[in-house]
């Protein structure tokens, strides 16, 4: 009996691992890897950061008045303003996800550059996220920082003062390490770095922007239009244009700007953000602010460089979430009455992304010498941000001369009024979200804006303007329920809480 | 050695020569004693072989057999009759009923045999005939209503849709919930992969002997992993032997539109009440009487024809049986250009080497083509382009005479951003889902003394599959220049099992069983995925006609390595008590190094008391199990990987998934106890279970919050709980010469709640159901098929609160609204035969439970839906009540109009308005066969013929708004990331009406 059981129990074992005996350490994907060389992780970083910009700007884009859907109260986001309706907000996932978790995640870049001594990397990597963490809490306000990327599911959620702390401690650190990048430190080149090709003292100059923008947006309660203006001068000493390039011809739709006419829609996760210019008009407010005698016909050079020709050749401006439903416009009406929106500078399948351009620095200069009534300076900086962006948008220098010259340019700094430059920046950074926040820090105040007003189909909301989106509800909501409360970020009207540099500004009103 | 050489030889003999020794032909009649009726399908035995036969419909019988062999005659209800035979070639016999009816012996884990009176859990088992008499193709779909505690849902009514089969609720949130599949003792692949059919359709029901459902923990525990959501085990048929029997059997199926969801025909495309083309919305003004309105549903859909062939031989000798199958399958669909091609071939043969040893192989090769029209997407939505297309458009004009697309509407003569009808991606771009799958199976049993087997079981499930997809160059979207997707994949199941089972009496009373086993599964799926876009070549759908960098190529490759060791303890005394332990012990490489191990005991007993006073009138037992198994995670989630990306300047970015290096097993107890009764001699049983089930730390794959710095990742998320009861009732009424009726009645119902979320979570939402106003989703301390979504706003009695305006107020927080669980549920098999004729008919009720039907909202939103041609700009006043200043209300009497404002801003923003509880009463099927009399069928040539009329699903009574209430959007297992999406309505395609003629030759 014994015997059978022992020679069982032996049989058992080895015919067991006989037939079929792999290990049990066989859980690593073999054809995928771990990790890879820091070279090969930036330059998708850098292509996701205009993917997470975009989607940031494909609603606010609407939000700031560029453009309206053609048909008119047909899309609950822009034309009623009500996000209660949505399943993902794809802007969360762009930034935390593919720029952040890239750059600072376990699996990030930062992890290998410190393991290679890779400090150039390590600095680039910093500037950029602490960018993409500035533009996210732009349009989100409070949101994990300091419990990000820590593996917690709900983590609290910092105010957006302490986010700004952060993105200006990663812009020092940022710094700090591309001053000191060492011959150990791995090549940064073209091929590694698609937006200024290695070149360190352009990122540093980029950093200084970055730090600008973020002063200027606070400045106005903080009383920080010095340090703004110091910032911007630093910046400006070497900067050039943050852009992300596509190439001229690609037949892939991840190698295009999404804004582009193709309407790319690279993989299912793009589904909520592919864009809808093809169904949008430009808005009365762009008209307006490009047309010099609209009677006459006569328009700001720039309009034939942002849009091009409808099939009629007329350049009529829908109201805000009217589209074509606008009862003033003449009988007959169709799509083909305005400008087409594609095709323009920004607007092409191989148009750059831009991160952030020169122009703004301009405008943050003007609106800072400007508060701080150094009138002159601020004229001069205006008028240096309009011509920049003339000669960016290919304007020919006859144009640019008449129309420097003319009525739409203020020519005297007694003239100059806080709405000449934000008009003029506003236009300058067409379709970019940082419109959006212009916008809201002067309160959607015609002070600043002559030509806003309220969209008639945005009736459920008490009069009140949008101020920011909503976080994910497809995670946020879900996992972390006691934040969500805590905020208050869960009622139907959420997204009219002005986040904190909006509801701390003194800029609402005249 | 030379033993083993001589066995062989004289396998060889066998196969070479056949029968040999003196052997004659014993033919007879069997019948019941009392009755005299003829015993129908009683089993002829030669004791002591596996040598056998059974008797006809009229009860007789023939077998070759030689002198002095023993015969065993034994039929259901009856006490079996031995008889040797002699020199008279004729034997009739006369069966007297069995009181003890519980003779049936059932199959349970592991293939063991056990005779049900010694069950000490629930098993239910399906006979093969009654499975067939569905006529349904996907054996899940046949299994509707035969189960007490198992829901199954179809994805829709088209062959190349998933089924998903739950038994007693559902044990995750995401993921797989279905049962694991046995087939002849090895592990057979069910996923369904890319939105396809689940893969145990390749399996041809007309091979299936019996169906085991093994439905608790406990009877599934020896299978350890997977085991908690209980385990069913198919036994193909085999070879007998005897006289080589010869059987066909040809059907042909005419498949016609089920119910749909119904449409608005009075307003044309527009916005806002006027007429404006450029929208494809359904809001513009009324339709004039002079401009048509298709009924597109109708147009789109056709009828479908069906043809199902199939062959079978099975005979052998003493020594050497098999049996071989054939079945051929041609089926359209109620779906333009869509179609399945299944070949199937089984062989299986089984030798006895020695008096000690025997050795079972099969192979079964099958072809599962199938090409399908609507190609739908990850969360259903099969037929929403149809639901929604503008009615002043004929849905069959969809391309001009020479083959180029018609667009419908277009804008600056700009193609990529047209409209067209639906039916050009169904005729252009079909969807082809191929398979080509091998299952080996071999079994060698050796008995070295007779109360010792032990036995080795190699098996691999190999399959071949391919997944392509096509976009036709000329199709408006992103891929306007054509694209196609080819994914490429072979995975294994290598099933390596070791079982050696010691059975003893002693003290006369005592009987003893023992079962040692070792186990290995190994898992391999490796795939070659192609995607090439923009054809040079417009009509060749290759990736040789487009440019290089337009072409990509993924592989995947995915390894899981499983072992068990485990043991079976069982004690019986007498027919009275039994007891027996478990326990399992798995190793999984798809766990952290540190948990990659875990124990599944399980304990059991069963107590005949009918035993204590007259076992010979009635029967009864009281069975109790416990049982706790463990489960191990999806491949390779341990750790994060980089992937390749395609955006400008290459290079690689973090996987979306992310690893998670403190996994968990999953672990699921189930405590359950039943009762068994029967009365007047076997003719009505009844078998009652009670069961609750709770799983712990759940593995699931949800998306995560971004901050975490992943999209998606798999941990332990929560627990909950699964209740239910369980009754089957089977009686035979009447039972005479001429007439039997036996009537079965399944009913069960399983309510279930969350009890346990990770972190702070309270509500989980599926993301494979994304709708807006309502989802599919989880809310702690409720049921765990839930919906969640807004309702409106209510005072404490519950009164809609209306605002000044006349119109409802929204209740802006989202809360639970509806359980997808039903509520009850009955089926209902009869089975009637007369002479030569057999009817049979199957009902099934369900009661409750809700669907969220996301097909009308979403018809709503564009303006097709039925209710907006009613509704729409009427003058309404809302049943429900103002608030006042004060405090308090009064009914509202404000006269408001349903506009589109209305419908968009107020209506379909509220999740209640699209929950539904909806109740059914449906025949699954009805199926009245006729056998041919013996002696026609013989002047004929043949030795049986028959002839079957049958219709599917004919019958559908139910107070649902939409098409057809049984739904699932997004199937079982979608993805590795979707949930359960039963109770979803998108875009369902609706179970057709069926009806079929079959005949069936015995030579």
């Amino acid at each position: 009996m014994k015997k059978i059981f022992n020679s069982i129990i032996v049989s058992i074992l080895t015919l067991g691992c006989l037939m079929s005996c792999s290990s049990l350490d066989i859980n690593e994907d073999p054809v995928q890897p771990v990790s890879v060389p820091v070279s090969q992780r930036l330059p998708s970083i850098q292509a996701n950061l205009a993917y997470s910009l975009y989607s940031q700007a494909r609603w606010a884009a609407y939000h700031s008045y560029y453009v309206t859907t053609r048909l008119g109260n047909s899309n609950a986001l822009t034309d009623t303003w009500n996000y209660n309706g949505i399943t993902r907000l794809g802007a969360w996932r762009w930034h935390y996800f593919d720029v952040g978790s890239n750059i600072v995640g376990d699996a990030g870049m930062l992890v290998r550059a410190r393991e290679d001594g890779a400090n150039n990397y390590t600095g680039v990597g910093k500037i950029l996220a602490a960018f993409s963490f500035l533009t996210a809490t732009d349009v989100f306000g409070d949101m994990p920082f300091s419990e990000a990327y820590s593996g917690s599911f709900n983590p609290v959620y910092d105010t957006q003062q302490d986010v700004y702390r952060g993105v200006e401690r990663w812009l020092d650190e940022g710094i700090t390490e591309l001053n000191s990048v060492g011959p150990a430190a791995p090549t940064m080149n073209g091929a590694s770095d698609l937006v200024y090709s290695g070149d360190y003292q352009r990122w540093i100059y980029f950093a200084e922007a970055v730090r600008a923008r973020l002063k200027l947006h606070t400045a106005n309660f903080q009383n920080g239009y010095q340090a703004v203006l110091t910032s911007v001068d630093k910046a400006l000493e070497g900067f050039e244009d943050a852009m992300f390039r596509y190439p001229e011809e690609s037949s892939s739709p991840w190698e295009k700007n999404l804004w582009g006419d193709t309407r790319p829609n690279p993989e299912w996760q793009f589904a909520d953000i592919r864009n809808d210019l093809a169904n949008s008009l430009p808005t009365d407010v762009l008209m307006k602010t490009l047309a010099i005698d609209a009677d006459a016909g006569i328009y700001d050079p720039r309009l034939y460089k942002l849009t091009t020709p409808g099939a009629r050749n007329n350049y009529y401006g829908a109201r805000m979430s009217e589209g074509l439903q606008d009862p003033n416009l003449p009988t007959g009406t169709t799509y083909q009455d305005f400008a087409n929106l594609y095709n323009g500078y920004w607007t092409s399948d191989n148009s750059p992304y831009p991160y952030m351009i020169k122009e703004e620095l301009y405008f943050i200069k003007a609106e800072a010498l400007f508060y701080l009534e150094r009138f002159e300076e601020a004229l001069n900086a205006y008028r240096q941000g309009i011509e920049h962006n003339l000669r960016r948008l290919g304007v020919e220098e006859g144009h640019l001369i008449n129309f420097m010259g003319s009525a739409k340019v203020v020519q005297h700094a007694d003239d100059l009024q806080i709405s000449d430059i934000m008009t003029q920046k506003w236009l300058a950074l067409y379709l970019q979200a940082e419109s959006w926040v212009d916008i809201r820090r002067y309160g959607y105040g015609t002070h600043a804006y002559p030509y806003l007003y309220y969209p008639r189909f945005v009736t459920a909301w008490g009069g009140r303007y949008i101020q920011r989106l909503p976080y994910d509800p497809q995670t946020e909501y879900i996992y972390n329920p006691k934040e969500i409360a805590r905020l208050g970020a869960a009622a139907r009207d959420w997204v009219f809480t002005p986040i904190w540099w909006a509801e701390q500004s003194t800029l609402k009103m005249p | 050695m030379s033993k083993t050489l001589r066995w062989l030889s004289i396998v060889l003999v066998f196969l070479t020569h056949g029968v040999y020794a003196q052997q004659i032909t014993v033919s007879g009649v069997v019948t019941m004693q009392g009755t005299g009726e003829p015993a129908a399908g009683a089993s002829v035995q030669v004791k002591g072989t596996s040598v056998g036969t059974s008797t006809g419909q009229d009860g007789a019988y023939s077998i070759s057999v030689t002198k002095g062999q023993t015969l065993v005659f034994s039929f259901i209800g009856a006490i079996a009759e031995e008889r040797v035979v002699g020199d008279d070639g004729v034997i009739n016999v006369s069966l007297s009923e069995d009181a003890s009816l519980m003779d049936e012996v059932v199959v349970t884990a592991l293939g063991i045999e056990r005779d049900r009176k010694t069950l000490t859990y629930s098993v239910q088992n399906i006979k093969g005939d009654d499975m067939r008499a569905a006529n349904q193709p996907n054996l899940i779909n046949a299994l509707q209503g035969q189960i007490a505690g198992a829901q199954i849902s179809s994805s829709g009514g088209s062959p190349g849709l998933p089924s998903e089969i739950i038994l007693r609720g559902s044990t995750t949130l995401t993921g797989d919930n279905q049962p694991l599949f046995i087939v002849d003792g090895i592990r057979v692949n069910n996923s369904s992969s890319n939105f396809t059919v689940n893969r145990i359709a390749d399996i041809n029901p007309e091979d299936i002997e019996d169906i085991s459902i093994l439905k608790g923990a406990a009877a599934a525990a020896l299978y350890g992993i997977d085991a908690a959501s209980g385990a069913i085990i198919i036994t193909t048929k085999k070879g007998r032997q005897g006289v080589l029997q010869v059987n066909g059997a040809y059907r042909s199926f005419v498949e016609t539109l089920g119910r749909t969801p119904r449409q608005q025909g009075v307003y044309t495309v527009g916005l806002g009440g006027t007429y404006d083309e450029s929208s494809g919305s359904s809001w513009g003004r009324k339709f004039r009487y002079d401009e048509p309105v298709y009924n597109n549903i109708d147009r789109f859909f056709e009828t479908g024809l069906t043809h199902d062939l199939n062959l079978n031989v099975n005979g052998g000798s003493e020594r050497l049986q098999y049996y071989v199958s054939g079945g051929y399958r041609n089926a359209g669909s109620t779906i333009p250009n869509t179609e399945q091609e299944r070949i199937s071939l089984l062989v299986k043969g089984t030798a006895k080497l020695s008096t000690k040893m025997t050795l079972t192989t099969s192979a079964n090769y099958v072809k599962n083509n199938i090409q399908e029209g609507l190609g739908g997407a990850s969360a259903g939505g099969w037929i929403n382009s149809i639901l929604t297309y503008p009615l002043m458009y004929d849905i069959l004009q969809y391309q001009h005479p020479n083959g180029e697309p018609y667009y419908v509407y277009q804008e600056q003569e700009d193609p990529r951003n047209a409209r067209i009808s639906p039916m050009w991606g169904v005729m252009k771009n079909p969807r082809n889902n191929n398979v080509d799958r091998v299952i080996i199976n071999g079994n060698l049993d050796y008995k070295p003394l007779d109360w010792i087997t032990l036995s080795y079981r190699l098996g691999q499930d190999y399959t071949n599959s391919s997944y392509r997809t096509v976009t036709m160059p000329g199709t408006p979207g992103t891929y306007f220049d054509g694209r196609v997707t080819d994914s490429k994949g072979i995975t294994k199941f290598v099933t390596s099992t070791f079982n050696s089972t010691f059975d003893r009496t002693f003290w006369d009373d005592f009987r003893a069983t023992f079962i040692l086993g070792f186990n290995s599964e190994y898992y391999d799926g490796h795939t070659l995925a192609y995607a090439a876009n923009n054809f040079l070549v417009r009509d060749i759908p290759s990736p040789n006609v487009v440019e290089r960098n337009d072409l990509s190529l993924t592989e995947s490759w995915l390894r899981r390595q499983r072992y068990a060791v485990y043991g079976d303890f069982r004690v019986e005394y007498k027919n009275l008590l039994s007891l027996g332990i478990t326990g399992r012990n798995d190793w999984s490489s798809t766990l952290p190094k540190h948990s990659r191990t875990f124990y599944s005991p399980s304990y059991s007993g069963s107590f005949t008391y009918s035993e204590l006073f007259n076992p010979d009138d009635w029967y009864g037992k009281l069975r109790v199990s416990y049982a706790r198994v463990g489960k191990d995670a999806p491949i390779y989630r341990t750790n994060t990987n980089l992937n390749q990306v395609v955006t400008v300047g290459g290079g690689f970015s973090v996987n979306a998934t992310g690893g998670n290096p403190d996994l968990k097993p999953e672990l699921t107890s189930e405590l359950e106890v039943g009762t068994e009764l029967s009365f007047f001699r076997g003719r009505l049983n009844m078998d009652f279970t009670r069961y609750v089930k709770e799983t712990k730390d759940m593995i699931m794959t949800p998306r995560v919050p971004l901050p975490s710095g992943y999209v998606i990742k798999t941990f332990n998320l929560g627990s909950l709980r699964n209740k239910g009861v369980e009754l089957s009732v089977n009686a035979i009424p009447i039972r005479n010469q001429d007439f039997t009726w036996s009537t079965t009645v399944n009913g069960w119902r399983n309510t279930s709640e969350m009890l346990e979320f990770a972190g702070d979570i309270v509500t989980f939402k599926y993301t494979n159901a994304q709708l807006n106003a309502g989802v599919a989703a989880t809310t702690l301390g409720d049921a765990v098929l839930g919906i969640v979504g807004t309702d409106y706003q209510r005072t404490e009695e519950g009164y809609v609160i209306v605002g000044d305006d006349g119109y409802p107020l929204i209740d802006g927080t989202e809360r639970y609204i509806g359980n997808r669980e039903p509520e009850f549920n009955i089926g209902w098999l009869n089975k009637l035969s007369y002479k030569g004729f057999n009817l049979s008919f199957m009902w099934d009720f369900r009661f409750g439970g809700d669907i969220l039907n996301a097909s009308r909202q979403r018809m709503m939103s564009v303006g097709t839906a039925y209710d907006i041609g009613v509704w729409r700009d009427r003058e309404f006043v809302f049943n429900g009540v103002v608030a006042q200043q004060d405090g308090s209300y009064i009914k509202n009497a404000t006269p408001v109009v349903l506009d589109y404002s209305f419908f968009a801003n107020n209506y379909y923003q509220v999740g209640t308005n699209f929950v539904e509880k909806v109740n059914w009463a449906r025949v699954r099927f009805i199926t009245l066969g006729y056998s041919l009399p013996k002696a026609w069928a013989a002047r004929l040539g043949v030795s049986n013929l028959g002839l079957e009329l049958s219709a599917q699903n004919p019958i559908l009574i139910t107070n649902y708004s939409g098409g057809d209430p049984e739904v699932n959007s997004a199937g079982p297992n979608a993805g590795g990331t979707g949930a359960s999406t039963m109770g979803v309505d998108n875009g369902a395609i609706p179970l057709p009406r069926t009806y079929s003629f079959g005949l069936t030759v015995s030579l």
